[in-house]
């Protein structure tokens, strides 16, 4: 449809002053919060004070900590499936039934979704009732309410994302590549190593980009499954709010995450530039 | 003999590894509907019995019903919206080059990324500051900030994949440019939309973040509503709530494969998680 300029600025007034009035504004509002002194003026202050405690370092590290294993059980988990989804699965139902279990979690709060982890991982559990009816165990394991769990918990509600990043990058790859390498006498695996997963990397890197950076700024799983017993970036936001009440901290750690978030967006925007289009 | 020997091992290694991976996907999920079914008072894995007494108990919690009440109206909402600001901003992007217009769909398109606790918090500072701190118009707000993303994605693929010929002719015959609209490009981005304002509806439907900041004790979402009652609270009532916004998650899957196809909207909408 050809759109006049005069048009195009009157469809787009709507939009912009939305964004400008209730999404720019409140994050100004955030950083100049974060640079405020009480009596007025500008601080580096709160800054100085959140870097400065190892609290928040020992956070800050369990955050991206618990990211990097979440995304690579996502990966050692997502990779397969994508693949499996892309090169194996011929039935269309089947692919349809794979997409329906891939969509259904994300469309479930993460609330109920980490409930089920409880069920599944606590001592009167699934995973600790079949152990100890065994016989492998005599008494439950400690797995809820951790590290761990944590962990469990995230990579399962950002292992669909992975597997779609993969996905839509895998269903590009020539498949005419693959059989020239196989004619050329080379076995299955090797085709794979050498041709198929080159060529899928860039799924793999978007992906993990986006599952770290989701992960790092997660806050009901951690918050859910740590059972107060880890302190990461996003639960210490929340307590700022509602237990310490120090909004000032909470902004500071606030602009902390978005910066980290922001860093890791850059670097996916940096190494996606050249394809970087707005869909597709 | 070798080659397909090793070439049938790496299929079964595949499989093998991606039904684990379906396993995970399924289990969280199977197992709270399970036990939501369960006759015992307390949580019983697999369960005991064959009830629908829980689901009967949240019906008739009125704090509850209160909650899927405020939930409905936020979701159906900010849908709305999301879909007023949304589409026509997809129709510009997809038909005008100006400046300005990376920086814009940037903008529009982060809160996809973009940590929504810190959302939660710049609407929870910024509605204290201007005075509408934890009501209705805060949480709506916030909502469609995070829900405007997914309409203007959804509306632009399909606004892309549609054939700018006919829009052209409509209006090379004397078509306004808002008949054209409704005549010509709308019938068929349609399915697109249809799917926008579903992706918005369900990720309203089950944000925590954005909400927990906003809410007080009589303005509660249905999620933030489990979030406060998991912390004191583990029984099959949960699992009856719980299960109940499955149902509604599997439905709105359902709808969105019936509306575009499944596979589609699911690249779309966030296998490409671009800003």
């Amino acid at each position: 449809m050809r759109i006049t300029p005069a048009n195009a600025a009157f469809l787009m007034l709507g939009p912009i002053a939305f964004f400008v009035l209730f999404f720019l504004g409140p994050f100004g509002l955030l950083i100049a919060e974060s640079f405020l002194r009480p009596g007025g003026g500008a601080t580096l202050a709160n800054y100085t004070s959140v870097l400065s405690d190892a609290y928040y370092w020992r956070a800050l590290f369990n955050t991206l900590l618990i990211s990097l294993w979440v995304t690579v059980a996502c990966l050692l988990l997502g990779y397969p499936l994508a693949y499996f989804i892309v090169f194996h699965v011929r039935w269309p139902w089947g692919r349809r039934l794979i997409y329906v279990l891939l969509m259904t979690p994300l469309f479930t709060s993460n609330i109920v979704r980490a409930f089920g982890w409880i069920v599944i991982l606590g001592r009167r559990g699934i995973v600790n009732s079949s152990l100890l009816a065994v016989g492998l165990i005599d008494t439950p394991l400690d797995i809820l309410y951790g590290k761990l769990s944590i962990i469990i918990g995230l990579a399962y509600i950002l292992l669909p994302i992975m597997v779609l990043s993969i996905c839509s990058v895998l269903q590009t790859v020539d498949r005419s590549l693959i059989e020239a390498a196989r004619d050329l006498g080379a076995r299955p695996s090797r085709a794979f190593l050498a041709v198929t997963f080159p060529l899928s990397l860039p799924g793999v890197t978007a992906g993990s980009i986006i599952v770290f950076a989701l992960s790092v700024s997660a806050y009901v799983i951690p918050s859910i499954l740590s059972g107060g017993r880890v302190m990461v970036t996003s639960i210490l936001i929340f307590q700022q709010y509602v237990a310490t009440f120090r909004p000032d901290i909470g902004a500071t750690l606030s602009i902390v995450l978005l910066a980290v978030t922001l860093l890791l967006i850059g670097t996916y925007l940096f190494l996606f530039e050249r394809r970087l289009r707005m869909v597709g | 003999m070798r080659r397909s020997l090793a070439d049938r091992f790496g299929r079964l290694l595949i499989a093998g590894l991606s039904a684990v991976a379906m396993l995970y996907l399924a289990l969280p999920l199977l197992v709270v509907i399970a036990i939501s079914f369960t006759a015992t008072e307390y949580l019983k894995f697999p369960p005991q019995g064959l009830t629908l007494r829980w689901y009967w108990q949240v019906v008739s919690d009125p704090t509850f019903v209160e909650a899927f009440g405020v939930s409905g109206q936020l979701a159906a909402a900010a849908t709305a919206t999301a879909l007023l600001l949304g589409v026509p901003a997809a129709l510009v992007f997809a038909r005008q080059q100006f400046p300005l217009r990376r920086t814009l769909s940037a903008l529009f398109l982060s809160p996809l990324v973009l940590p929504t606790i810190v959302l939660g918090v710049a609407i929870l500072q910024y509605a204290s500051a201007l005075g509408f701190a934890r009501s209705f118009l805060a949480l709506f707000v916030g909502h469609v900030v995070l829900v405007t993303p997914y309409v203007i994605r959804t509306s632009l693929a399909s606004l892309s994949g549609m054939e700018p010929a006919h829009e052209e002719a409509a209006q090379d015959l004397g078509a306004t440019p808002l008949q054209t609209f409704f005549l010509i490009t709308l019938p068929q981005i349609k399915p697109g939309v249809i799917a926008g304002a579903l992706f918005a509806f369900i990720n309203s439907w089950i944000n925590v973040e954005v909400s927990i900041f906003n809410s007080t004790a009589q303005l509660v979402t249905i999620p933030v509503k489990l979030f406060n009652y998991i912390q004191f609270n583990i029984d099959p009532t949960l699992a009856a709530v719980s299960a109940a916004t499955i149902y509604l998650a599997v439905l709105v899957v359902v709808a969105i494969d019936l509306a575009v196809g499944i596979e589609k909207a699911a690249v779309n909408a966030t296998g490409k998680t671009r800003p």
